[in-house]
This record gives C-alpha cells, sequence and structure tokens, in this order.
C-alpha cells in the first residue's frame, strides 16, 4: 500500500503534521499506538514557559536564548513566529478554539491551583493575561460532590495566592448523584457524557445561580467536552463561567484529539488506531517502507516518513537497564551514557532524561549510525533538547515540529 | 539478568503494564450510558488483583462488557483489556448452565438450518406481534428487535447447485469461510464474492466442514460447545491452508476476528499456523489490485455516495484500512468515513430485554453522525452492525463486497483480466 506520507504516532504532531499534508492534497496514514498524551492536556498549548526557572514573558524573543540543540533553534525564531499563527488557524479550523499569542504568555491555572506561563488556552478556560491585575476580585468555585478529578482545596488556595478571594461552593445534581453510584467512575470523562443535554444543564446552572452570591466570576471543573454544551452553560449562568483544567484523563484534552481526527480524516486521512509500527525496512539513506503488528505481511509503503512516537511514557523512546533506544528504526539518541546521570534525587528537579530524544539536522531528519536518513522527520515529543515540564515547551514543539516537518516535506513535493 | 526479571514479571494478560491512566474508561460505550458498568479499567485489570487474590471478587457486574474490544485499541500500554475481562466471565461461568434464550441466540447454526426449512413462515412469524410479545416476555428477546429474515435457500445450497461446478475452471483457487449470516440470512453476500473473484480469475471453494465460527457462543458462555466447533473448524482451516494451499477469504469481521485471535486466546484452540492465511476479502481483494495481479473495471454510470463504520472488532483486527481504500478505488463512490463509534448491539447482546435501551443509547452517536452525513447507504464489514444500523436509521447496510460487486462492469473485469 503507497502513501504520499506515513505517520508513526497519532498525538499532537502526527495528526497536526498529517492535516498539514493532507490538507494539500496528501495520502496520509497514521499508525497510533493507542490513545495520546493530548488526553492528558488540560486545555492549553504552551510555546516556551521558562528560562533558567524563570517565566518567559515572550516566548519569541526568549528563543534566541535557547541552546543550539532546541527544536526551536533548529527551525528557526523567524520561522517559528510564523508557524505559531499557522498552528492556531489549524486549530481553528479543526473546531479548537483557542486564544493567546506567541508574542506574550497568558497564565493558564492548573487542577492543584498553580498559575503557569502559556500560550494559548481554550477560550471556555479561565486564563490571566496579567498576574497584577486580575480579571476580577471575587471568585466562586464550584466543586462538585464526590468528584475525584479535582483537590478543590489545593486549587483555591492557589488561586487565593494569587490575589483572589476564593468561595468554595459544593454542589451536586441528580445527574451527578445518579453517577456516584458507580464508585470508580466519578471522573471528567464520565461525567462529560452525562451531563450534554440541555435539562442537564440547567439542573447545574440552577444550583450555580443559587450558590455563587457576590462572586463576580465563576469556575467549573472542565467536565463538559462540547464546545455546544459550554456555551449552553454559559448562557444559563447569569455570571461569567470559565471552566478550569481538571486531572487526567481530561476532558477538553479528549476533545481535542476527537477533533483533530475527525478533521484528519475528513480530508481523506487514514488513521489507524490501536495498531502500531514494528519494524522499517531501509534503502540506502531512505525508509522504503514499514510494518506494523496488525496489517502483517502488507508494508505501508510511502514517499516520505515521520516519526512521532512521543517520549518515553508514549513508548517512542524506550529505557532498559543500559540504555536509552529508538525501538523502530534503532535511531542516534541524545542521550547520556552513564546511566547515573539520567536521573538526580528530588523527583521535582531537572531531569536529564526529560531531554533525551532523537537526533536530528536542522530539518528534523533523522540520523543513523551518523548517516542522515533523507525522507525520515522526528516531530514532538520524541525530539531531544527539550524539556516539556521545566521549560514548559511538550505542545508548542510537538505543534511547530509537525508544521515544520510537513512544511519541508510539502516544498520537497513541489 | 535484567531482561530476564522483566520476563518473570509478565502474567498472560499483562495486566500489571496498566499505568493506572484511565483513558480506557474514556471510550468505554457501555460506562458512558450506564453507572452499573465499573468501566473497564476497574473491571479488568485493577479488579483482576481483587480476583487473583479471591475469585469471590468477582463482579456480577461484568456481563454488561460487550467484549467491542474499543478500551484494548485505545489502551496506550497495549493491556489486553477485555480479554482480562472475558477471561474473568469464563472462569466464573464455569459449570454454570446458560438460559435458553441465551443458547437459543447463541445456536445460529441450530436457528438457521431450522428457519431456512421454513423461511418463509419463519420471516413472517418472527415478524408478527405475537410472537414478538411471547419472545419479549419468556423469552427475553427485547419487542423491537427484528430477526434478519431467513432466506429460504442456504448459501451453501446455492453455491452447490449453481456456483461449485464452474470453480474448477479458474486457473486460481481460494476457500471461502461465509459465517452463519451469509447461510441462513444473506446468500446475496457470498453471491457476490463468487461473482467478483470469477471475475477476476479466483475459483471459490466451501471448506470440508463449516460450522458457526462462535462468537455468540462464547458470548453467551456456552464455551464447551463453542470450543467443540472451534476445533472442526480450525480441522477444516488447516485443509484448505496447509493440504490444499489455498487462502481462507471471509466477509465478516468478528467471524475472522475469532478465527484468528479469540480461538487461540479465549478457547486455547491454537490457530496460529494457519492465521496469516485467513483473511477479510477486502484486504485479499485489494492486495491483489495493489500489486498488480488483478484490474477492476467499474460502471462508468455508477454515482453513490456511501458512509463507512468501522467496526469495533474491525478496529481491533486494524483492517478497516484495506475495506476503505477498495472502496476508494471505485471512482463514481463518494466515500464519507465516519469517526469509529460503538453501535451497541455487539452480536447478541442488543437482542436481550434487559440490553436494548443500553444497546440503543450506545449507539446514538453514531446514527446522529450517519444522519448527518447525508448518505444513500452505509458500508460495515460486520452484519450485527448492519442489522442495528438498518434499524435505527433506515438507511440500507452493505458489505463492502456488495458495494464493490455492485460498481463492478463485470464482463470488462473479465475481459481485462484475460478471461
Amino acid at each position: 500500500m503507497k502513501m504520499n506520507t506515513v505517520i508513526m504516532g497519532g498525538g499532537l504532531s502526527g495528526l497536526v503534521c498529517g492535516i498539514a499534508l493532507a490538507k494539500r492534497g496528501q495520502r496520509v496514514t497514521i499508525v497510533a499506538t493507542g490513545q495520546s498524551t493530548l488526553l492528558f492536556n488540560g486545555g492549553s498549548m504552551e510555546l516556551l514557559g521558562y528560562l533558567d526557572g524563570k517565566a518567559v514573558v515572550s516566548p519569541i524573543e526568549a528563543i534566541a536564548s535557547l541552546s543550539e540543540e532546541h527544536p526551536y533553534r533548529k527551525i528557526g525564531a523567524d520561522r517559528i513566529a510564523l508557524l505559531a499563527d499557522q498552528a492556531k488557524t489549524l486549530l481553528d479550523d479543526a473546531g479548537i478554539q483557542m486564544e493567546g499569542t506567541a508574542a506574550a504568555n497568558h497564565w493558564r491555572v492548573t487542577p492543584m491551583g498553580v498559575a503557569k506561563p502559556a500560550w494559548l488556552t481554550l477560550k471556555s478556560h479561565v486564563h490571566i493575561d496579567d498576574l497584577k491585575q486580575l480579571p476580577c476580585k471575587r471568585l466562586a468555585l464550584m466543586c462538585i460532590k464526590g468528584f475525584f478529578d479535582e483537590p478543590n482545596g489545593m486549587l483555591a488556595d492557589g488561586l487565593k495566592d494569587m490575589g483572589f478571594e476564593v468561595d468554595r461552593l459544593e454542589f451536586t445534581t441528580d445527574d451527578i448523584t445518579a453517577l456516584r453510584r458507580s464508585p470508580s467512575e466519578m471522573r471528567a470523562s464520565s461525567l462529560a457524557k452525562r451531563l450534554g443535554s440541555n435539562s442537564a444543564l440547567q439542573r447545574i446552572a440552577d444550583q450555580i445561580n443559587q450558590l455563587a452570591g457576590e462572586a463576580e466570576m465563576v469556575l467549573l471543573p472542565s467536565v463538559l467536552g462540547d464546545e455546544d454544551h459550554i456555551h449552553a452553560l454559559q448562557s444559563m449562568v447569569n455570571k461569567p463561567l470559565r471552566l478550569v483544567a481538571t486531572l487526567p484523563p481530561s476532558v477538553s484534552g479528549n476533545r481535542m484529539q476527537t477533533l483533530l481526527r475527525h478533521y484528519f480524516q475528513m480530508l481523506g486521512g487514514n488513521y489507524l488506531m490501536g495498531d502500531t509500527v514494528v519494524s522499517a525496512t531501509l534503502d540506502g539513506d531512505r525508509v522504503t517502507s514499514v510494518t506494523t503488528a496488525k496489517l502483517g505481511d502488507m508494508p505501508l509503503k510511502a514517499d516520505q516518513f515521520i516519526l512521532a512516537t512521543g517520549s518515553f511514557i508514549s513508548r517512542g523512546l524506550v529505557a532498559d537497564y543500559e540504555r536509552v533506544y529508538e525501538p523502530i528504526l534503532g535511531l542516534d539518541v541524545d542521550a547520556d551514557a552513564d546511566r547515573e546521570k539520567w536521573t538526580r534525587f528530588g523527583i521535582l528537579e531537572p531531569q536529564a532524561y526529560s531531554r533525551f530524544g532523537v537526533k536530528t539536522d536542522n530539518d528534523l531528519r533523522c540520523l543513523k549510525e551518523g548517516k542522515t536518513i533523507q525522507n525520515l522527520r522526528a516531530i514532538g515529543s520524541v525530539l531531544s533538547g527539550h524539556d516539556a515540564i521545566k521549560m514548559g515547551d511538550g505542545t508548542g514543539v510537538s505543534l511547530l515540529s509537525a508544521l515544520a516537518a510537513a512544511q519541508s516535506i510539502l516544498a520537497a513535493q513541489s | 539478568m535484567a531482561e530476564r526479571m522483566q520476563i518473570c514479571n509478565l502474567s498472560e494478560n499483562n495486566f500489571e503494564q496498566c499505568t493506572k491512566c484511565s483513558i480506557c474508561t474514556t471510550v468505554c460505550p457501555v460506562a458512558a450510558v450506564t453507572t452499573d458498568y465499573p468501566g473497564p479499567k476497574q473491571a479488568g485489570p485493577d479488579g483482576e488483583r481483587y480476583r487473583l487474590k479471591d475469585p469471590a471478587y468477582y463482579d456480577k457486574m461484568l456481563k454488561l462488557c460487550l467484549n467491542c474490544k474499543r478500551c484494548e485499541v485505545a489502551c496506550p500500554s497495549g493491556v489486553h483489556i477485555a480479554d482480562i475481562i472475558q477471561h474473568a466471565r469464563m472462569r466464573a461461568g464455569e459449570g454454570k448452565r446458560a438460559s435458553l434464550r441465551d443458547t437459543m441466540l447463541a445456536n445460529t447454526d441450530l436457528l438457521g438450518t431450522v428457519a431456512n426449512l421454513v423461511a418463509p413462515v419463519a420471516n413472517v412469524t418472527l415478524g408478527l406481534k405475537p410472537t414478538k410479545m411471547v419472545m419479549h416476555s419468556v423469552m427475553a428477546i427485547d419487542k423491537h428487535r427484528t430477526f434478519p429474515a431467513y432466506s429460504r435457500m442456504k448459501f451453501e445450497t446455492w453455491f452447490k447447485r449453481h456456483a461449485a461446478e464452474h470453480q474448477a475452471a479458474y486457473a486460481n483457487q481460494v476457500s471461502y469461510f461465509h459465517g452463519c449470516y451469509v447461510n441462513y440470512n444473506f446468500p446475496k453476500l457470498g453471491q457476490d464474492l463468487v461473482k467478483l473473484l470469477n471475475a477476476v480469475g479466483y475459483g471459490v471453494n466451501l471448506l470440508d466442514k463449516e460450522q458457526c465460527c462462535g462468537v455468540a457462543l462464547i458470548a453467551n458462555g456456552l464455551y464447551k460447545q463453542a470450543k467443540r466447533q472451534a476445533r472442526v473448524n480450525a480441522a477444516s482451516l488447516r485443509q484448505a491452508v496447509n493440504m490444499d494451499h489455498r487462502t481462507v477469504l471471509t466477509t465478516s469481521s468478528s467471524c475472522t476476528f475469532n478465527l484468528r485471535d479469540e480461538y487461540p486466546s479465549m478457547l486455547g484452540v491454537d490457530t496460529s499456523d494457519v492465521r496469516d492465511s485467513i483473511m477479510l476479502a477486502t484486504r485479499f481483494i485489494y492486495r491483489l489490485v495493489d500489486d498488480e495481479k488483478i484490474k477492476l473495471v467499474f460502471k462508468q454510470d455508477y454515482k453513490r455516495r456511501i458512509a463507512y463504520h468501522t467496526a469495533c472488532h474491525m478496529q481491533r483486527m486494524g483492517w478497516q484500512l484495506f475495506s476503505i481504500e477498495m472502496m476508494r478505488m471505485i471512482p463514481g463512490l463518494d466515500l464519507q468515513v465516519l469517526d469509529q463509534e460503538c453501535c451497541g448491539i455487539s452480536g447478541t447482546y442488543g437482542f436481550k430485554r434487559e440490553n436494548y435501551e443500553r444497546s440503543q443509547a450506545i449507539g446514538a452517536t453514531l446514527f446522529k453522525n450517519i444522519a448527518d452525513a447525508k448518505v444513500e447507504a452505509v458500508a460495515t464489514d460486520c452484519e450485527t452492525c448492519k442489522w442495528q444500523i438498518e434499524m435505527s436509521t433506515g438507511l440500507p447496510v452493505e458489505n463492502p463486497i456488495s458495494v464493490l460487486a455492485d460498481a463492478l462492469d463485470v464482463d470488462a473485469t473479465r475481459r481485462a483480466n484475460g478471461l
């Protein structure tokens, strides 16, 4: 089976790259081992959050200070600025409406009540442009009774630390109470499936309107997936209402994944969920085909290949007792040979392993035994030289490297 | 030493690979519509820890699992969640007898044989309101369901009378596992396949002895009978593949999945030596075209807009690509690929009175997406999805093989293949 491009990995970077290519008429197939870490995303994209432990004000300006190994430096700061605009438009086309600009970070609110720098945040979710000028003074934090996915005490404390006055208001409705019958499923995703009807939303709105008192703005855990449901609730509540991220798997992340996949398939792309690329065939400095676990003896051939398999958690990188390796092609990896140096004591300390990834040239092409593979590009978390946790650049690297790789492929085609 | 430690740590169902990410719960169609079901993570890897300690921790609500396998497909860590649940159900069901209703629903073979003999009577009777009410109240088969119509002539009989003698004339030969649905309810699909394969120079053979693949038997707890039938089928498959050197084609995704994967994993009947030679006809035909071994010529005036529904077991098998790409070869076909959703029928599950409402609630998203797609028909590789979608949307549902056969210019195709 011959495609223009085969993408290994169906998370944020794989899907965005696939969309950019399919939109220009390419025949694209994505192979996704399972659901991706996008389902852990709380509704924001980060381009560059921190440099040397300090919050970044303007991500685009800060790129110049990054090390040359960082994917943004490889792509180039000027190009990143253009791609950032493209990314926002692409998300919008897929039905994911976000606010923010790459020129200046805003603040998102984590489920633990921490303000973190962000580039884009879903319009429906709470975000703060300037911590010194809060959008309001008093917040009503609506806490769903028995809900697992929000440590609302910590969240309230965090919001108070930011300078808000917070009313913690517990509530429930018949629909929510019914769900408590299942002791293990009082989760955001389960709630999202039950609170979609207008009557269920009205019951929530009634509770909020009754309890919210003097507060100027209402915060509700992100338990509504569909934009239509969110808008419906916002119109029923008589104060401004914003959603606040929950612990994963997150409803907003799930929704983004679903919308991107839908858009990709609408454009004619094939999305193979639950299959895995197990090996690749090389002819000189080119990949000719990849074999998947389920397609068996019918390999996927293509002109171009993309490695978007993610980091350790998604098994795009594997660590055993001796080494760190890339499991499909055995590509060259940037990782310390000395196992002692992979980690350091203290889980919240910067960890060397979070910067591990596959080596690439400036066009994101992968290397094997020091030689460039001409038609294989790596994108997203599998890339080396960045640190999603300590630098707040994970989703940005995924989106922008995906678009950069798509651009290179399309340029080579024409 | 390090490597061996890892191997020793793996259980048969690899439940210890579960990282508790809970992603499986977001895709479970049952947990989405009822609070009675604990969800795949709790029912599968989490519950298994308790059950290993003491089988009494078995939760009877596990019977609500559809075995759709969507949890396994979504799992980023490769845990065989649905298998864990099925095995737990099997262990709990040992020594217990299935109800008359479940035995009847599961024995598609027996029911089909009797019904074919009296097809006109059976079809009318099964469709009558009083019959439906009796089945609803006495048998607990939901009154909203209509049994798929039984054909007057079995596919096997048709094949022997009208097709068998011409097959030897073709240079290439394949075998066909038609399954109960084609045999008793819808011989047209089998006839479409014979027409298609003959047109490109392939002769079709039935297996020495084909019995129901047993997917419904497994679902209804009739494991012993399922095992017996699996052994008969495994012998026939071996005869066809190893002795006659023929690929065995199928037209039902669930039968295929059962023969290839559930026989060894659920029933302990090893089919690994013939597994690679059992495949859906869509994969076989796509490959022949892709390898330029055959040519397909389509009717010039053909024009249709069809939506493709990926059946859950089809997605688990990972072969929707072949059905989709095969249909995309048809120039006049506007194919809309639907987001993968469960239709809710899951074989015999939706026929049971106690499951009817859940079944329809599960399928609601799919039915809405189909309505939004503005198509004249739906294509899918699963016969029970077909019944469910036809009943719930009013649109005709066809197997991709029938879609292809309908679009094919048979005479031109025969000529193009030198026949």
